[in-house]
């Protein structure tokens, strides 16, 4: 199951798998998101390589206007992920321990 | 997705997918019957099913020469649970051989892709491949003691 739209005050509500399966339908709902984003990930299950991925295009189409991806409400073991693959050193992050 | 072998008498579970991404769903349930059959550590889940998806998708991504399913085997392995991939009809492929990412690229400045099978050499306790016949095998465990 997977699910991405808009929540309160504009911020993208991510829940359920980002994988490699849902990647091109997150990819299509993101691209499509102007401006600066704000994810809430406090229902992201998981993330694959693939929703790195999305991510990382994401933030790149937006830094080449001057915003990015801030991800908050991050669980541990997506913030592991995050460790992992370098993101944390990229990306704003707040994690949902504060 | 293709059973083709259940031993709910319990320590092993195999069953055969169709070399597309809308299996990963199939994959991660049997993936979930597996722990759930095995009463294994539900903490393992995450880094198993990254690992198996990974995996998978490299096989179905770069094998493009055969339409043969990829068989997907679990097994318990000493309180941990050991997992093989096999795919039929390939070229040798070691992923556990390939390059990590250079990391001394930022980020931003990277391309996306590459960085699955690192994550996936960076988070399984332990990997192994093996090739013959032009068949492909690769097995990894966690949690195993």
């Amino acid at each position: 199951m997977f699910e991405i739209d808009f929540g309160e005050d504009g911020v993208i509500v991510v829940v359920g798998r980002l994988d490699a399966a849902e990647a091109d339908r997150a990819q299509a709902f993101l691209d499509e998101a102007p401006g600066a984003c704000v994810l809430d990930l406090e229902k992201l299950e998981y993330i694959s390589s693939a929703g790195l991925g999305v991510l990382l295009k994401t933030h790149k189409r937006l830094g080449a206007t001057g915003s990015g991806l801030k991800m908050i409400k991050v669980s541990s073991h997506i913030n592991d992920i995050f460790k992992y693959s370098g993101f944390d050193r990229l990306f704003e992050i707040e994690t949902a321990d504060g | 997705m293709l059973v083709i072998g259940l031993n709910y008498g319990g320590r092993s579970m195999e069953k055969k997918f169709k070399r597309s991404f809308a299996e990963i769903r199939n994959i991660v349930s049997m993936t979930a019957d597996f722990f759930a059959q095995e009463s294994l550590d539900s903490s393992l889940r995450n880094t198993v099913d990254l690992a198996t998806e990974e995996l998978f998708v490299n096989m179905v991504t770069y094998n493009t020469e055969t339409e043969t399913d990829i068989l997907i085997e679990m097994q318990r392995a000493n309180g941990g649970i050991e997992v093989s991939l096999t795919d039929y009809g390939v070229d040798r492929f070691d992923p556990t051989k390939v390059t990590s990412p250079d990391m001394g690229v930022p980020l931003n400045e990277r391309e996306p892709g590459g960085m699955g099978l690192y994550l996936v050499l960076k988070m399984v306790d332990s990997i192994h491949y093996e090739y013959r016949d032009r068949t492909s095998k690769i097995t990894f465990r966690q949690g195993a003691a």
